[in-house]
């Protein structure tokens, strides 16, 4: 029974074969743009996810905030050993290290470059640090207690294509903030932008280079035990924190981040970026059910005389519905399944070709079967819609006014 | 004789009441979301002219290395006194003025603190008009500017005039303010700039900064350029003259010198490219509704095949019946176009209305004549091309088939 609805509709559709297509084409052009811009749109966000991805879950940071910029700058009130030894003491928590992070230029091969410049601490807090951050050496080695005038780069700058004309190899001599220090050892690539182009060095160099007093860091992170609450610790840490530095609930000047949390705030802006171009690109569905509405209001007015004829012979109001529902959701599946197809080609066309122009890790395409069939089934529920108005228009007509239609 | 066809062809769209406004629904929605992002970007883009003009087109600005990337107060490369009197002395200089900034706590009573920009500017007399200059036109609204002599004594944005935006209540004139734990004289207010932390800045002379801060370098240099020299050469020369002072080589500087219009022109092309995004996605949906008005038309072109028929044999010539179904399809876009203008107005007002309750006036949309006109234009041609194919069928139908059409 359904069967011959289904064939009765694909005929009719078939039989105008030109309004047909043209109905689809306005869905599927809806659809592949839409699913092309989700597909990249998603793309973008797990790349950016797997920036943070190199952070292991055991770990938090503690900032002092106030003001704005990058962790460090412009704090009123920075974090001291108190604020340290006190994290070092809460229960859970296996070890807690401070670190300072400041700007600066880094010259080579007469070519400078601006970026960040943080310290590693020394002894047992530096094995954490290489633990948490996963920092091993690709050439050369990792710096060590025992250096001075030592700096450990991140991956970037052994790359051809780094600000300085040429890689920067173990050995050679580099000027940071115009002292000179001896490159060490490259780290391991982390495909994360500021590891890769970090420069670590130890904490008295980096103290004595841009005169921070003794006591002070920019950011502490701590380690906690696997199976430990890490919420628990959290709200720990910042009731001890308020109490050390007397400030009350809600008004912290420091903030307590887990990788989880950091990666929220990232995902929750990147996601209201995301739909509103999502809202402007669906504008284009809305236009393609509208013309599937309009092409049902017409079939159903040149085929008044037959679904007279139709009802005469004993046909129901629900099945001659049934018969214009069936044909308008068949409008909208089919265009949507050429354009969720059309999409999938675009968006991995556009990451390909993004790929090699820009060579920006951040261009991929990623459409799961998630997205292929979530957008063939809301184009089928966009033309059941917009096709439900003229099928019951349809499924109202009365039969002897039908059959004396004329156009 | 137009004036018949129109006649014609508007009673022919009549006659389909709902398929016509379908179409014109269809086009309409496209033209609106075209006009109101157009007129946003348009807006801020004006805006970002407007504060370049204001400023004048012979500022040059210093900055640390790295351009603005990095974000105030964060830098360990800046500038001093000395660096700021070798710079007034450059030739092609008229004058040049450094400005501390740093972000400080603020506290108000007993409300919860705030931490602004808060931004040291010389009130020297010479100094002072180009600090003047750097505003933009951006006026004092409540009290009075800083003047020389002025020490812990402050002026401070409009969000601080608003109960709730930076304190519970709002600060008025002859207010302390606590910067950093100093207690400091709040004398003045600006007007709304529209943007947030723009709005939020306290600002108070260098002397009181030092005293405040633990500052003394500026990390922003302002100049101006004498009136018969060219901008950018005496920022090229100042670039030169600086780097020898600093002993770098070329390409290894730590600063970076920009006319004043340069750096606007980052900021404002940023802009404008996303803005063209967004009208690149949203033209999408114009396709679509080109597709539509191509469909409604052949349909009608169907339908009416008789009629043509009839027409080509008391003498119609394909040209004649080519313009009526083109004209046709060119009214079904434009009537879209106009009520699309409309709607994107209306939407681009409410936009405005709720940035501005954001504290964001600053996005604000403009409606130059040429956009209204332009989408009017576009959507009379989307119209016509789509229906240009299906009228192309009817002028070349034969007469003795289309008659003997059912």
């Amino acid at each position: 029974m359904l069967k011959d609805y289904f064939l009765f509709s694909l005929n009719n559709l078939k039989s105008r074969k030109l309004r047909s297509w043209l109905t689809m084409l306005g869905i599927f052009i809806g659809i592949a743009s839409v699913v092309a811009l989700i597909g990249l749109g998603e793309g973008l966000r797990n790349a950016i996810n797997a920036q943070f991805g190199f952070l292991g879950s055991d770990i938090m940071s503690i900032t002092a905030t106030g003001g704005f910029g990058p962790p460090g700058t412009g704090v009123v009130d920075p974090l001291t050993d108190k604020e340290l030894n006190a994290i070092k003491n809460i229960q859970g928590v296996d070890n807690a290290a401070g670190r300072i992070l400041e700007s600066g230029k880094l010259a080579f091969n007469n070519k400078v470059a601006f970026g960040f410049a943080a310290s590693m601490p020394d002894g047992e807090d530096r094995e954490m640090m290489e633990h948490v951050f996963n920092l091993k050496a690709e050439k050369g080695r990792a710096l060590e207690d025992s250096d001075s005038g030592a700096v450990f780069l991140g991956y970037s700058f052994l790359e051809e294509d780094n600000p300085f004309g040429k890689p920067i190899l173990p050995g050679a001599k580099v000027e940071v903030l115009d002292e000179e220090f001896t490159v060490v050892g490259i780290m391991e690539k982390k495909g994360n932008f500021q590891l890769d182009g970090m420069v670590l060095m130890n904490e008295d160099d980096l103290r004595a280079l841009v005169d921070r007093a003794d006591n002070e860091y920019d950011i502490i992170a701590a380690r906690f035990n696997e199976n430990a609450d890490a919420a628990r610790i959290k709200l720990d840490v910042e009731k001890k924190l308020r109490k050390i530095r007397d400030v009350d609930l809600g008004e912290e000047d420091f903030s307590v981040q887990t990788p989880e949390a950091v990666l929220e705030t990232v995902n929750s802006t990147l996601l209201a970026v995301q739909i509103f171009v999502y809202i402007i690109a669906s504008i284009s569905l809305l236009v393609g059910g509208i013309g599937i509405m309009n092409t049902m209001y017409t079939a159903v007015v040149e085929r008044t005389k037959e679904i007279g004829i139709m009802k005469s012979i004993g046909a129901r109001n629900s099945s001659v519905f049934t018969l214009f529902f069936i044909e308008s959701g068949l409008l909208g599946s089919i265009g949507g399944l050429i354009g969720a197809t059309l999409g999938f080609l675009l968006a991995k066309g556009v990451a390909l070709i993004g790929r090699a122009a820009l060579g920006s890790e951040l261009i991929s395409a990623d459409i799961g079967f998630g997205l292929f069939f979530g957008a063939v089934l809301f184009s089928f529920v966009i033309g059941s819609f917009f096709g439900t108005l003229p099928a019951f228009q349809a499924s109202k007509l009365n039969p002897v006014d039908a059959l004396r239609y004329s156009k | 004789m137009i004036l018949d066809l129109l006649k014609y062809s508007i009673s022919n769209l009549w006659n389909r009441k709902l398929r016509s406004f379908l179409t014109i629904l269809s086009i309409l929605i496209g033209i609106t979301a075209i006009f109101a992002l157009i007129s946003f970007g348009q807006g801020i883009n004006k805006y970002m002219n407007d504060f370049a003009e204001e400023m004048g087109s012979d500022k040059v600005m210093m900055m640390p290395g790295g351009g603005l990337a990095s974000s105030p107060g964060a830098s360990n490369i800046l500038y001093t006194d000395d660096d700021l009197e070798f710079i007034k002395k450059i030739r092609g200089v008229d004058e040049a003025t450094g400005m501390l900034i740093t972000s400080g706590k603020i506290e108000f009573k007993d409300y919860r603190e705030k931490y602004p920009f808060v931004i040291g500017i010389s009130l020297e007399s010479g100094e002072k008009k180009l600090v003047e200059s750097m505003f933009a036109g951006i006026q004092i609204i409540e009290g009075r500017d800083l003047k020389k002599g002025d020490v812990l004594k402050a002026t401070a944005g409009y969000s601080n005039t608003i109960p709730d935006r930076m304190f519970k209540k709002r600060v008025s004139v002859g207010d302390k303010v606590e910067i950093n734990d100093v207690k400091v004289e709040v004398v003045g207010f600006y007007e709304e700039i529209g943007s947030p932390t723009d709005d939020a800045q306290y600002y108070i002379s260098l002397e009181g900064f030092r005293e405040i801060f633990d500052i003394e370098d500026y990390e922003y240099i302002y100049l101006r350029v004498s009136p018969d020299r060219d901008p950018s050469d005496v920022a090229e020369r100042v670039k030169e003259r600086f780097r020898k002072r600093r002993g770098q080589k070329e390409g290894e500087e730590d600063f970076t010198v920009q006319t004043f219009e340069d750096v606007m022109a980052v900021f404002t092309n940023m802009i404008l490219i996303l803005n063209g995004v967004l009208v690149m996605i949203a033209l999408i949906s114009l396709v679509v509704a080109a597709v539509n008005i191509t469909n409604t038309m052949y349909t009608s072109v169907l339908e009416r095949t008789r009629e043509i028929g009839i027409m080509k044999a008391i003498g119609s010539r394909n040209r004649q019946i080519l313009r009526i179904f083109v004209i046709e399809s060119g009214i079904l876009g434009l009537l879209g176009g106009g009520l699309g203008v409309l709607l994107g107005y209306g939407i681009a007002k409410i936009g405005e209305f709720s940035a501005r309750a954001a504290g964001l006036s600053m996005l604000r949309p403009a409606f130059p004549w040429w956009l209204t006109l332009g989408c009017l234009a576009f959507a009379f041609i989307v119209g016509a091309g789509s229906g240009t194919l299906p009228a192309i069928r009817a002028s070349r139908q034969r007469p003795v088939d289309a008659l003997r059409y059912e």
